[in-house]
């Protein structure tokens, strides 16, 4: 009996229905994440004020993939300091949020769907402090995910900027 | 051809049009200056006196010149927000001009009888013309080999001495030994705030217009009264008339008036005249000026106290 061969065809599609296998979930993770950035579901707290203009912030994500979460915190991160503001923690004090109206996402929702895409302009004005090491006190299992504490700096001042100058938001000077 | 000449001709007319709107724009002047209250606790403080009474009034020029704590932190705060697109009207410079105005501020005074007496702070408004003052406290607590700075902006308006923005807080306990990171540190906390609630009052201003106060008065030599009748009316109700033709949505409060006196206050003048010229206290209460004289040939004198308190005193220049 001869042994079945595959053809070099095959088997191409084969281990690309595995890769596609392998990544799906974690895919879908990142899908799911996004949701819940749009949905508002994750925490923002003061750390310290950092370096002039930058905000550090810990930033509570949820997934079932840690990495997922530790990922998504960059986002989470300059979304909750355009939309949402954060409040303050012991003696750092909180910051309002840039947007000074509360529909701004969805009067500019092409721009911060772009904005907000994974390797998005986001990334510019963010990024995970400690190399990413996320405490173990901050690494939380709630129920069937994981919800991750990660500290993060926000260069506020040139994330300002950068939306003054495509007129999402106001300038201080605008109108004079 | 004709049609290419009359493109470019509409065209030079709406890029002229654009380029006179851009002109209009003015921006609001701010200027840091430290807080009655820090200059009394670090003992910078002057007397003068107030028609025989000795008030004491906050020494400036002595603040800047011997501490460096407060230079630093102006020099910080201007940094941030020129960073923002306002960059703040030196106070040093400021002073140096006034002082250089002092003789000519003397002999005005004296021409005006006194009848409106101005202190330094006042005369200092009206001569660096900041429109927003940014009074700055700080305060070093210690506590053992610890220290935190409590640290106080205010943002206030200069044509009515209200708060229209602030920013305050106790920063993180630190054994940094140096007070001027921990200023640092403090300025930069609180300065988004500050500029978050600044922007608000941007916002007002172009809404409704700038607030300012304005006061009726006649002198004795005046052969009628307030409620003397002109065009029909009492004089007193043709003013009120004027000035709510000329606020922003009529919007203003006739908070005390006799036949002697007249007082209005949360006046809202427009930002701009009709030709798009900017417009301040002064200029808006000519207006008043001019109008009694156009209208009933009435003489009157105007007198102002810092930027935004215009007093108009009808019977004689």
């Amino acid at each position: 009996m001869t042994p079945m061969r595959t053809t070099p065809t095959l088997t191409r599609a084969l281990a690309l229905v595995a890769f596609a296998a392998l990544c799906a979930p974690a895919f879908a993770q990142g899908k799911k994440a996004d949701k819940d950035t749009e949905q508002w579901r994750y925490e923002m707290e003061a750390v310290n004020t950092g370096s002039a203009g930058t905000y550090q912030l810990k930033v509570w994500s949820y997934s079932k993939n840690a990495a997922v979460a530790t990922e998504q915190a960059k986002k989470n991160a300059v979304h909750g300091v355009i939309f949402r503001g954060f409040t303050g923690s012991g003696r750092v004090p909180g910051q309002n949020p840039l947007a000074s109206s509360t529909n701004l996402e969805a009067e500019h929702a092409d721009f911060f769907k772009a904005f907000f895409a994974d390797g998005g302009k986001y990334m510019k004005f963010v990024q995970i402090t400690n190399g990413g090491v996320v405490d173990p006190a901050d690494r939380l299992k709630v129920g069937k995910e994981y919800k991750i504490g990660v500290i993060v700096s926000v260069d506020a001042a040139n994330l300002r900027k950068d939306l003054e100058a495509a007129g999402i938001i106001k300038g201080l000077g605008n109108g004079f | 051809m004709m049609k290419h000449l009359r493109t470019l001709f509409l065209g030079t007319l709406l890029l002229g049009a654009v380029t006179t709107a851009t002109a209009q724009a003015k921006k609001p002047t701010l200027m840091v200056v430290p807080s009655d209250n820090w200059c009394y606790q670090n003992g910078f403080i002057l007397e003068y006196d107030n028609q025989g009474k000795m008030v004491k009034t906050p020494d400036y020029k002595r603040a800047l010149q011997e501490n460096s704590d407060l230079l630093l932190v102006i020099s910080k705060i201007n940094q941030l927000m020129t960073d923002r697109g306002f960059p703040l009207k030196n106070l040093e410079s400021s002073l140096k001009t006034l002082e250089s105005e002092a003789a000519e501020d003397n002999m005005s005074q004296s021409k005006s009888g006194g009848e409106v007496s101005e202190s330094p702070t006042d005369k200092l408004k009206k001569v660096a013309k900041a429109d927003i003052w940014m009074q700055l406290t700080w305060t070093v607590n210690e506590m053992g080999p610890k220290r935190s700075i409590t640290f106080n902006l205010q943002g206030l308006d200069a044509y009515t001495d209200k708060q229209v923005a602030g920013a305050s807080g106790t920063g993180p306990q630190s054994q940094t030994p140096e007070l001027a990171i921990l200023l640092e540190e403090a300025v930069l906390s609180q300065l988004d705030l500050f500029n978050g609630q600044l922007q608000k009052h941007f916002d007002d201003l172009f809404a409704n217009g700038r607030e300012v106060m304005l006061r009726i008065k006649k002198w004795d030599s005046f052969s009628g009264d307030l409620e003397s009748e002109y065009g029909g009316e009492e004089l007193s109700t043709q003013i009120e008339n004027w000035v709510s033709a000329n606020t922003v949505g009529g919007r203003f409060s006739l908070s005390d008036a006799t036949e002697n006196m007249m007082l209005f206050e949360q006046v809202r003048i427009p930002l701009y005249d009709a030709t798009g010229k900017a417009v301040d206290t002064r200029g808006w209460a000519k207006g008043l000026q001019k109008h009694l004289k156009e209208a009933y040939q009435i003489e009157a004198k105007l007198v102002m106290k810092g930027l935004g308190q215009a007093t108009i005193i009808v019977g004689e220049k």
